[in-house]
């Protein structure tokens, strides 16, 4: 098995996306309405009383971020 | 010579078929759930030759994935096999071997042992076995590259689930119904890359 490549790179940004593929801002509001989607629907699970991951508790630092 | 390539860039050789979809939405949320760019050919626009933007894209990223899972003859109207993946690896490893340093590829295949069938010149050469499935996918993506701060497949799972779902709606907003269309692909990588940052470790990127 190949071994992994482990990548140091900076992380992209969302800024150089933008700059890459022009979205319109309509759109983009669109888009952003799904991923409020998201962040409720990952809110809505993190009430429910089952045991929590290590990837919900993630979610939920970030959407307090 | 051309520009150093991005470090983070993926060109994504893989079949642009109905079937390889889930696939396909898959290594665009995989890719950027670790901070990687995928890259399509169709995201190229200009009048060189098709061939050449190809080559060009190839050498702008630091990596490839070519997917050989779809090896079949077509079944559709065409009834011919397609060459086109074959072709940009067979590029893409002559470029490899000039510049080593440059460029790094990977095969990814459904099954175990086919590669040795279909392509024997690559011998030696260690496919990423995906199954068939986006948990392959997202698994293998794991497995082929690292970074500090990487998400669990469970995580990069429900990432990818809620992209998926709202496939059907982006393609409808861009009036089309190929998901390998450059404005359907701009928003997929627009979504996976908003939702890696949200749910990444510390927040957004830095």
């Amino acid at each position: 098995m190949r071994k992994p490549i482990h990548i140091t790179a900076p992380r992209p940004t969302l800024e150089e996306l933008e700059k890459r593929f022009r979205i319109s801002e309509a759109r983009k509001k669109e888009l952003q309405a799904l991923v409020d989607e998201f962040k409720a629907m990952h809110s809505i699970r993190e009430e429910a009383p089952v045991n929590s991951s290590e990837p919900e508790k993630r979610r939920k630092r970030a959407s307090a971020a | 010579m051309p520009p150093l390539p991005d470090p983070n860039g993926v060109f994504l050789n893989v079949p642009y078929d109905e079937e390889f979809r889930s696939l396909y939405v898959a290594y665009i949320v995989g890719l950027y759930q670790l901070d990687l760019v995928p890259h399509l050919s169709s995201e190229i626009t200009g009048g060189d030759r098709r061939l050449n933007r190809i080559f060009k894209l190839i050498q702008s990223c630091r990596y490839s994935i070519h997917d050989l899972s779809r090896v079949e003859v077509s079944v559709a109207a065409t009834g011919v096999p397609r060459f086109n993946m074959p072709l940009e690896l067979g590029m893409t490893i002559t470029w490899a071997n000039l510049y080593p340093s440059r460029h790094t590829w990977f095969v990814w295949e459904s099954e175990p042992y086919r590669l040795q069938r279909s392509a024997s010149d690559l011998n030696g050469t260690d496919p990423c076995i995906h199954n068939g499935t986006a948990e392959g996918v997202l698994r293998e993506v794991c497995n082929a590259f690292r970074r500090d701060h990487m998400p669990s497949v469970p995580s990069m799972l429900d990432d990818y689930r809620f992209v998926d779902n709202n496939l059907n709606a982006i393609l409808y907003k861009n009036g089309t119904r190929n998901p390998y269309d450059r404005s359907v692909f701009m928003e997929l990588c627009w979504l996976s890359k908003t939702l890696a940052d949200l749910t990444r470790l510390g927040g957004p990127a830095v």
